[in-house]
This record gives C-alpha cells, structure tokens and sequence, in this order.
C-alpha cells in the first residue's frame, strides 16, 4: 500500500510558481528522499501535506484516505525548523505534544533517551543549542511511536557525530519496517540513507523511483569499430552491462561502478573478430548525475 | 476539556501570562478599593458633592456598586485583552501554531482553543469583579437590602469582557506580529473606537452606540458621573442584539480566515 500519494500537486505564491504538477507515490516501508537544491520546493511539498499550506491545486493522500487531522497524529513530523515554547523545558514541551498526540506522557523519557536529550530534559527550550533543539524536534517525532515519519532536513545544524546519530537512528527506524519520508539538500545524505528519491528542481518534479535506478554510480564505455551495428550485436548481452546508448561515433556501454574491466572487454570484442578503433571509461559522480538532473531541464 | 488542558501546559510556566493576569485579578481589587474610599471622602467632605451623589444614586454603596465595579473592571479588563494577543502571537512567533497543526490538532480545534482560553479568562475576571463588588460594597455600604438589585451590569461586565477579547483575537490572528498587534489594539480601544463614538455622538445620532465595542460599553455607562449627562437614547436589547451580531461576524470571519490561511510564519 502507498503510504503517501501525490496527485499533480501545485502551490502558488503569488506569481512565484513554488510546486508545479507534482505527482508520485511513497511505497510503505521505504526510506523516501525528497532531494532538490535550496528554494526547489520541498518544505512547501512538506508543508502542503501536513495542512500548514494550502495547495493551489492537486491532491493528496495518506493511506489512501483524504488527509485529516486524526491521520496527523499517527505521523511524526519535523518541518523545517523545530518549533518550541523557548520558556518551557524540554519536558514541559514534550508534554504539549504527546497530549495534542494523544500519547502517554510516560513515552517522553523514552524519546529523550533516544535522541541522548535525558540529562537537558529539564532545561528550558531556549538554553538549547541548535544540535540539541533538531534532536528535541526528532524526539517529538518520536513520540507515540509512529509508523510514518516526515523529517524536512534532519541533520540540520548538527555536528558530524550528531549527523551520524540521526543517520543511523533513521536507518534503524526504516529496519522496524518503518516508513521515513526525508527531504534533504544533501545527495551524499539521500544516498547513504534512503531506498527511493524523488529529485526536485525549481518545484518540478525531475525524476522519482528508487535510489538504485535514479542515483546509480555509472561507469560509462565508449566503444566504437568500423561497424557499429555489429558490434552493438555482438556487446548486447555482454555481462553486468546495464544498458546501451548508440552514439553517432561510437557505442555508450552503461555499467555498474566497478563491474567492468576495460581489458577483458577489449580481449572479448577482438576473439569475437571485430577490432575496436576507439574504447575510452568515462566515470560519472553521483554530482554529475544531479547537476545533469537539475540542470539539463 | 482536552484543548484547555493543552492550553494549561502551554501557560503554566509562562511569567508573562502570570504577570498580566495577577495584574488583573490584584490591581484591579486594590485600585477599586481605593478609589472607592477617595471617592467617599470627596463626597462626604463637600455639600456639592453630596447633591452631586445623591442624583448619581452612589455609585459606592449597595446595588450601584455592581455597575461601578462593572465599569472599573472594563477599564482594567483591557490588559487581559492584550493577554490574549500575546498569546496568540506568541504561537505564531515561536511557529507553535504549525507545530501543534503539524501534530494533530485541526486548524478548527486551535483557534477554538484560543477562544476557550478566552472564555475561561472571561469567566475569571467576572468573577473577580463580582468578589471586588461584594467586598468593597461590603465595606463601604451602611445600606444592604438592596444587595443584588443591580447585579445585571455583572452579566453586561462578562458580554464586554467576551467582546474585548473577540477584537483582540481577531486583531491578533490577522496581525500576527506581537508589537503591531497590542498597538493596534490600544490604538483601537482607546483611539479610533472612542473618536469614532464621539463623532457619531456629537449630533444625537444613535449609530455611535452600534459600534463593535461600543455595543457593549454602552451597557456599563460611567457611573461616576451625573445621570442626565450620561442619556443613552438605546434600549439595552438593541445593544445587546447589535453586540451578539458582531460578536458571532468577528468569529465567523477569523475562523474562516484561519482555516484557509497559509501558515508560513
């Protein structure tokens, strides 16, 4: 079952086109990455969902059911910044949200202790720095433990231990089968830890699906010979090749980083009797593969 | 019940709220007291004055006292008023408002929570008022037949109290910024509310009666000054009507408004 569905969802400030027909399905038990540059629309995609917007057109669901507040509750939710009562102690905010939840108080402690909060717990919200308030923000998440999780940058403002935490706590949540929804500038953080992304730009939506087919690490052969229809029939079922792309020169062999050697291609083409004139590796980053995804369109 | 419990923990330890609001419930009894007790002197010191209180039917003693007291809390009352802007505002500047929706409560739920508040702060300073009435008339009066003839200003004291507190919401959720809305507010109850009646007044026009917060200030006339100066040509049912009206547009509107609203900060 989709744990989300976006049906050409669009929001409009004013002229500013923010989110523009945007649609695609979070699959349960997935780690969801929404990635896209600053500005791109994800904490407005984010804010429709959870009511604090209004879409300007388009749709949406939970669980395939019109979203409502009493679906809210179920949902942990950190948007963009984490929102507190600074005069009121880690606790005493926790308490608010437990009882808008409707979740025991006796939980709090369970999710101070998992964002490591328990020794500031009563230390009011404004003494916090800003590591400690995005790990108060996680722990409100947390409360109730809730099935679905929705977390707009949670590695924000966090020193390189903290952001490990968090990685491994949201890796942990997503193996107690979990579904984590993500919204991140970062490709190396959606890479490291989501299963499905959905690429952002300019409010458009790029590309979505999952992690291992969109943001694939390639190695990418050019290959060309005197034939090139030959040869694209002799390479077609050349093991681990992932797919083909004929150029007007020359032949572009996708592969998996790491899964080719360019001898052994190179000895295979030349038993088989063709003679390759022009055989060269081109490595693609993962930032190439998102400018190209960002940029190109 | 369950969103004034989740108003009680968002107030419980909030200085401010305590500081406004003990403002309220000790300044208001102590300054009463005391101005009572002047009030006295003056008129027990001076044969003018003592026509002067006798016309008024005075305000000091048993059943006027009701009305007085009425009266001097809607001066105080307007604190409590900026009580709730604050606590309106500050939501929206902490961005507690998106949190708390983000966590489960309709946006209905959260602005019925804020008028709830309202309620509750209402209900309080009435019966802050009715204690100060009783004890300082208790006090000062040689006279107590008539002790609850005039008790209806302490209903007339509770529908201002609702109405001041209905133009603070409103002011508040579209303001939004805490200095802009208190000043606007003050501006309103003090400034453009009291021009606007003394505009509309001046030629003998009744219409300067159905203003907002004059439907209800009407009810509680000055009782500190002689009777035919203070003539109000309107029967308290039209007020009460034109009050009731305005009371249900303002929450009709800012709920409205706050249903559709985008919560960006």
């Amino acid at each position: 079952m989709s744990v989300l569905t976006l049906q050409h969802l669009s929001k409009k400030y004013g002229r500013i086109q923010a989110l523009q027909d945007v649609s695609f399905e979070v699959p349960e038990g997935c780690v969801f990455g929404i990635l896209g540059p600053n500005g791109s629309g994800k904490t407005t995609l984010l804010g429709i969902i959870m009511n604090v917007l209004q879409p300007s057109g388009g749709d949406f669901s939970f669980f395939n059911e019109p979203a409502s507040a009493a679906l809210r509750k179920k949902i942990g939710t950190l948007l963009e910044t984490p929102n507190f009562y600074a005069y009121l102690s880690a606790v005493d905010n926790l308490k608010i949200a437990a009882a808008i939840k409707g979740v025991p108080e006796s939980d709090i402690d369970r999710v101070l202790e998992l964002v490591a909060l328990t020794e500031r717990k009563d230390s009011k919200f404004s003494t916090y720095s800003l590591g400690m308030k995005q790990r108060l923000a996680i722990a409100s998440c947390l409360l109730g433990d809730p099935t679905v999780l929705v977390f707009d940058e949670p590695t924000n403002g966090l020193d390189p231990v903290g952001i490990a935490e968090i990685r491994n706590l949201i890796i942990q949540l997503y193996k107690q089968g979990k579904t984590i929804i993500m919204a991140s500038h970062l490709l190396d953080e959606v890479e490291k830890v989501c299963t499905h992304v959905a690429i952002l730009q300019r409010g458009k939506l790029l590309a979505s699906g999952n992690v291992d087919e969109i943001l694939v690490n390639e190695d990418i052969v050019e290959v060309a010979s005197t034939n090139l229809d030959a040869l694209a029939e002799l390479l077609k079922d050349y093991p681990e090749l992932v797919r083909m792309v004929p150029q007007s020169q020359f032949l572009e062999l996708y592969f998996t980083t790491g899964m080719v050697s360019m001898e052994s291609l190179n000895q295979f083409c030349f038993s088989k009797g063709i003679v390759l004139q022009h055989l060269r590796l081109r490595k693609k980053s993962l930032e190439t593969k998102f400018f190209e995804l960002t940029q190109n369109k | 019940m369950h969103l004034l419990k989740i108003e009680w923990l968002k107030v419980r330890s909030y200085r401010t709220f305590w500081i406004l609001f003990g403002g309220f419930v000790l300044l208001f009894p102590l300054t009463f007291y005391f101005f009572i007790d002047k009030y006295n002197e003056s008129v027990d010191n001076n044969a003018q004055g003592k026509m002067i209180s006798s016309l008024l039917d005075n305000p000091s003693f048993f059943p006027k006292i009701w009305h007085s007291a009425s009266w001097f809390g809607g001066l105080f009352f307007i604190l409590v008023g900026m009580l709730l802007i604050l606590l309106v505002t500050n939501e929206v500047q902490y961005r507690t408002h998106r949190q708390n929706i983000i966590d489960g409560l309709s946006r209905e739920e959260f602005m019925l929570s804020k008028m709830l508040v309202g309620l509750v702060l209402a209900i309080a300073a009435t019966l802050v008022v009715i204690l100060s009435a009783l004890v300082v008339g208790l006090i000062f009066s040689k006279d107590t037949s008539h002790l609850f003839e005039g008790m209806k200003y302490i209903g007339f004291f509770f529908l201002m109290s609702l109405q001041y507190l209905m133009v603070a919401l409103v002011i508040a959720f579209l303001i939004k910024r805490t200095g802009l809305a208190i000043i606007i507010y003050f501006a309103f109850v003090f400034i453009i509310d009291n021009l606007l009646w003394v505009s509309l007044i001046r030629n003998n026009s009744k219409v300067g009666y159905f203003l907002p917060l004059e439907s209800t200030d009407s009810l509680v006339p000055n009782p500190f000054i002689p009777r035919m100066m203070a003539q109000r040509n309107v029967e308290d049912s039209s007020l009460l009507i034109c009050a009731a009206i305005y009371f249900v547009l303002m929450a009709v509107l800012v709920m409205r408004y706050f249903k559709k609203v985008d919560l960006k900060n």
